[in-house]
C-alpha cells in the first residue's frame, strides 16, 4: 500500500520542510548563488586544451604562489591546461595511492616523503629521464646541481624530478656573540669550537635552568655528512648504519648534549613553544646559534626584521668535510596510468626551467627555493633576489656542494628515515649510548631488509 | 478542529500535572541534600568538566589571540585569556576560505545523508525487529559484522567501483551508500523496534494494514526519538568527514567545511588563530543541535539499547 505525502507524520513534514527552507535561504543568500566566484579554483579549464590534472600540498600562504606558476604555464600554451588541486599533506599518499589503484591518477603528483625507490619498485611512477629531450638531459646530467641531478634516481633511472631542496647553515646573532665576549667577525672554524663557544653563549636564570642555549648539535643525519659518514654507498646500493664515521658523529652529538645535561635540555626543549614563524627560538632571543634551513632568511624578514643576524657554513669537526649538509626534498613525479603524461612532463620541465633556467629562476625566487643550477643563480631574476636578501647567498654557494647528502634511494626510505630519527633520539636523551644506539638502529634495518626480502618485495 | 482543540486541552491538563511531578521529584532529590552538599555536588560536578571543556576553551580563546600570544612561553593570566581581542581572525578566516560555499556544501551533504540514512536503517531495522523472514539470525549477524571490516580493507575495491560507475570527483560515493542503511543505526533501531509491543501491530493488520502501512503509519511516528538520535550521529559523522571528501571530491567549489579547514594548515608555520577561529564556527552548529536536541536525543539513546 503507497503512503502519500498527507500520510506522513506531521513532525516529519515540519523537520523537512524547516530544512529544505533554511537549506534555501542559505542557497539563495549565499555569494556564489550565481556561481562560484570565492571559490579557490583560479585555473579552470577555459578552452579546448588538454587538461593536466596536478596535485600538491602547498597550502596556506604558498597556495597561490603555486597557482600562479600553472597560471603562467597555461598561458604559455596552446595544448596543455593544467588543472592544481592542493590536498593535505599528511594524507596525500592515501588519497594518491588509491586514485593509482583505482585506475584514475592525476598527470602530475608532487612528493614531499622519501618514498621515490617505493614507488618505483612498486611500478606506481614513469621514468622521466626516457621523456628529456637531449638537450635537457644534457643540461640536467651536466649543469645542474649534483643534489638535482642525484636525487629522485631509483636503480638507475629518474623517477622524480627534483623540484625543491633544502640545505642548512648556521644562523648567529652578533650581539649575543658580543654580550658573551665572542667576536661575531670570526665564526668557529671548527665544530668543537663551536662547542665550545656555546658553553659561553648559554645562560642560566638562578635555578640553574637554561634561559638560552648556544648551540647544540642535535640530528644525526644533520652531521653525520659533516664527520665523512654517510647512510648510502651508492656504488653497491648498500645501506650504511653502524659506520665509524656515524658513531664518530653520534659520539660528538651526544657529548654536546651531556656538557650541558640531559635533564636541563629536556626541560629547555619543553619549554620552547614553537619553531615557527615569530616563535621560532632564534627570533625569541633562545637560541643563539642554530643550524637552519634557507627558508629562515624569509621568515626573518617577515617576523623580526630588525634582528641583526648572520649566516655561516657549518663548520667542519677536525679532519671533517667543510661543506656538507643534509638536504631534505621535494620532487615531482608522474604516475603510471596518467592520461596525458606528456602535458604531465611540459608542465614539469616549464616549472622546473629544464629548457629555459631563467625562467625557472623566477618560480625559484617566487617560493624562496634554492636554484638547480649555477646557470639559474646566475640569472638577473636570482641575482636581484640574492641582492634583496643577501643572508640566502650562503646557501646557494651550499647547494653547488658535492656533499649534500639525503636519504638513502631505497624502497624502504621512509621506515629508514623514521627509525634514524627515533634511534638518534634515544641516544641524544641519553636512554642508550650512540654505539648501542646505531647497533639497535642496523639490527632494525637488517629485519626489515630480510622481511622484504622474505614477502619477495626485494631481491 | 474539534479534535485539533481537543488535544490541546488535553495537553494543556496534562502539561501542569507533568511539570508538577518534575518539580515533585527534583524537589524530593533537593530536600534531601543541605545547600553545603548541593554546593559541593555541584562543585565537584562542574570541576569534572573542566578537562573536558580544556581543549574548546583553549579553541575559542587561540581564535581570539595575536600570533605572538598564541604561543607564549609564561603561563599567566594575560597569555591565557585573549587581550586584545582580535576579532579580525573571524573575518579573516572567513575570507581565507570560501566559508559560505563549505558550509552550503556541507549541509547539503548532512540533509542527503541524514535522510538517506535514517530512512533507510529504519525499513531495514524494522525487518529485523518486528517481520518474521528465513535465515534472519544469519542475516543480521551478517549486517552487524560488516561493522567489523576496517575502511582500509574496502577502500581499494569501493573506489573502483565508484570510479566504474563514474561517480569519481561527484558526491554521489558519498550520498548513495547512505540510502542502503548503515549497521549501526540498524542496530540501534531493530533493539527499538525489538521493544515496541506487538499488539499494535497485530492489531493494524486485523484492520487490514499491511507491513508498509503498519511501519509507515504507526511504527515510524513511535520511533521518532530513535530516529533523531540516529539523525544526530548521522550528522555528525557527514559534518566532520574529512576521508570521504578527500577521498572523492577534486573540485575545491565541492569541499565540505571540515575538508576546507586543512587549508589554514601549511608548511613551516600554521596560520593557529585564523584555523582556531574558523573550527569555532565549525563546531558551533553541532553544539547548538546538542543542546536544542539533548532531551530527545537522551531519550533516544536510553530507548535503542545504547544506555541500561
Amino acid at each position: 500500500m503507497a503512503a502519500n505525502i498527507s500520510d506522513l507524520p506531521a513532525w516529519f513534514k515540519v523537520g523537512a520542510g524547516t530544512v529544505i527552507g533554511v537549506l534555501g535561504i542559505i542557497w539563495i543568500l549565499s555569494p556564489t548563488s550565481t556561481g562560484p566566484a570565492n571559490v579557490p579554483t583560479p585555473v579552470t579549464l577555459t578552452q579546448k586544451r588538454i587538461p593536466v590534472y596536478y596535485w600538491h600540498m602547498w597550502s596556506g600562504e604558498w597556495q597561490p604562489v603555486m597557482d600562479r606558476v600553472c597560471t603562467e604555464f597555461n598561458e604559455s600554451q596552446t595544448k596543455y591546461e593544467v588543472i592544481p588541486l592542493q590536498i593535505p599533506a599528511a594524507e596525500a599518499d592515501q588519497k594518491f595511492l588509491l586514485s593509482v589503484a583505482g585506475g584514475d591518477p592525476p598527470d602530475v603528483m608532487a612528493q614531499w616523503t622519501p618514498a621515490i625507490g617505493t614507488w618505483a619498485q612498486a611500478g606506481v611512477l614513469q621514468p622521466l629521464d626516457t621523456m628529456m629531450t637531449p638537450a635537457e638531459y644534457r643540461y640536467f646530467s651536466k649543469d645542474t646541481f649534483p643534489v638535482v641531478h642525484e636525487n629522485g634516481l631509483y636503480k638507475g633511472r629518474l623517477y622524480g624530478l627534483l623540484v625543491n631542496f633544502d640545505v642548512y647553515a648556521c644562523y648567529y646573532r652578533p650581539d649575543q656573540f658580543r654580550s658573551a665576549g665572542l667576536n661575531p667577525d670570526q665564526f668557529p672554524s671548527t665544530l668543537e669550537s663551536l662547542v665550545d663557544d656555546s658553553l659561553k653563549l648559554t645562560t642560566y636564570d638562578s635555578s640553574g635552568r637554561i634561559t638560552r642555549l648556544g648551540f647544540l648539535p642535535t640530528a644525526l643525519l644533520n652531521f653525520a655528512g659533516s664527520f665523512g659518514g654517510s647512510f648510502y654507498d651508492p656504488r653497491t646500493g648498500a645501506v650504511l648504519i653502524d659506520t665509524k664515521q656515524n658513531l664518530r658523529a653520534l659520539n660528538f652529538i651526544v657529548d654536546a648534549h651531556k656538557k650541558l645535561g640531559f635533564d636541563r635540555l629536556l626541560r629547555f626543549n619543553a619549554g620552547l613553544s614553537s619553531q615557527d614563524g615569530a616563535n621560532w627560538p632564534f627570533i625569541t632571543g633562545q637560541q643563539a646559534v642554530t643550524l637552519d634551513g634557507e627558508w629562515r632568511v624569509k621568515q626573518l624578514a617577515q617576523y623580526a626584521p630588525n634582528i641583526d643576524y648572520r649566516v655561516a657554513l657549518l663548520p667542519p669537526p677536525a679532519g671533517g668535510v667543510p661543506d656538507a649538509s643534509f638536504s631534505a626534498t621535494s620532487y615531482l613525479t608522474i604516475p603510471n596510468g596518467a592520461k596525458h603524461a606528456a602535458g604531465a612532463w611540459a608542465f614539469i620541465k616549464f616549472w622546473e626551467g629544464l629548457d629555459d633556467p631563467a625562467e625557472g629562476a623566477k618560480f625559484k625566487t617566487w617560493f624562496a627555493w634554492l636554484p638547480d643550477s649555477a646557470q639559474m643563480a646566475n640569472t638577473p631574476v636570482y641575482q636581484a633576489y640574492l641582492r634583496q636578501y643577501p643572508q640566502y647567498r650562503i646557501f646557494v654557494d651550499l647547494a653547488a656542494s658535492k656533499h649534500i647528502s639525503t636519504l638513502p634511494p631505497v624502497p624502504y626510505s621512509v621506515f629508514l628515515q623514521d627509525h634514524i630519527t627515533s634511534d638518534d633520539d634515544l641516544a641524544e636523551r641519553g636512554a642508550l649510548s650512540p654505539s648501542s644506539a646505531l647497533k639497535l638502529l642496523d639490527s632494525q634495518i637488517r629485519r626489515q631488509q630480510q622481511q622484504r626480502k622474505a614477502l619477495g618485495y626485494d631481491q | 478542529m474539534i479534535s485539533n482543540s481537543s488535544n490541546e486541552t488535553m495537553i494543556a491538563q496534562k502539561a501542569p500535572t507533568a511539570w508538577s511531578g518534575l518539580l515533585k521529584r527534583s524537589t524530593g532529590v533537593s530536600s534531601s541534600l543541605t545547600l553545603q552538599q548541593r554546593f559541593g555536588a555541584h562543585l565537584i560536578l562542574i570541576l569534572l568538566c573542566v578537562p573536558a571543556l580544556l581543549p574548546f576553551l583553549w579553541m575559542v580563546a587561540t581564535s581570539l589571540k595575536g600570533d605572538t600570544q598564541i604561543f607564549s612561553t609564561t603561563l599567566t593570566w594575560s597569555t591565557l585569556f585573549p587581550y586584545p581581542l582580535h576579532w579580525s581572525n573571524y573575518s579573516g578566516a572567513l575570507e581565507a576560505i570560501p566559508f559560505v560555499v563549505y558550509l552550503k556544501n556541507t549541509l547539503l551533504l548532512c540533509l542527503v545523508t541524514v535522510v538517506g540514512t535514517t530512512f533507510s536503517s529504519a525499513v531495514v531495522a524494522y525487518g529485523f525487529g518486528k517481520m518474521e523472514f528465513p535465515a534472519k539470525g544469519v542475516l543480521f549477524l551478517l549486517m552487524i559484522s560488516t561493522m567489523a571490516l576496517p575502511a582500509q580493507v574496502t577502500m581499494v575495491p569501493v573506489f573502483a567501483l565508484f570510479r566504474w560507475l563514474h561517480w569519481y570527483g561527484t558526491y554521489l560515493p558519498l550520498m548513495v551508500p547512505s540510502f542502503f542503511g548503515t549497521p549501526f543505526y540498524i542496530f540501534l533501531l531493530t533493539q527499538f523496534y525489538r521493544n515496541l509491543p506487538t499488539t499494535l501491530a497485530e492489531a493494524a493488520r486485523i484492520d487490514g494494514a499491511g507491513e508498509w502501512t503498519i511501519f509507515w503509519r504507526i511504527m515510524l511516528p513511535l520511533s521518532k526519538p530513535a530516529l533523531i538520535t540516529c539523525a544526530l550521529f548521522q550528522f555528525m559523522a557527514t559534518w566532520n568527514d574529512f576521508f570521504g571528501p578527500l577521498l572523492y571530491i577534486n573540485d575545491p567549489s565541492k569541499y565540505t567545511l571540515a575538508y576546507g579547514l586543512q587549508q589554514f594548515l601549511s608548511v613551516h608555520g600554521s596560520e593557529w588563530a585564523r584555523l582556531m577561529a574558523a573550527s569555532t564556527l565549525f563546531v558551533l552548529p553541532i553544539i547548538l543541535l546538542f543542546f536544542l536536541a539533548q532531551k530527545t536525543f537522551i531519550q533516544g539513546v536510553a530507548t535503542t539499547g545504547g544506555k541500561n
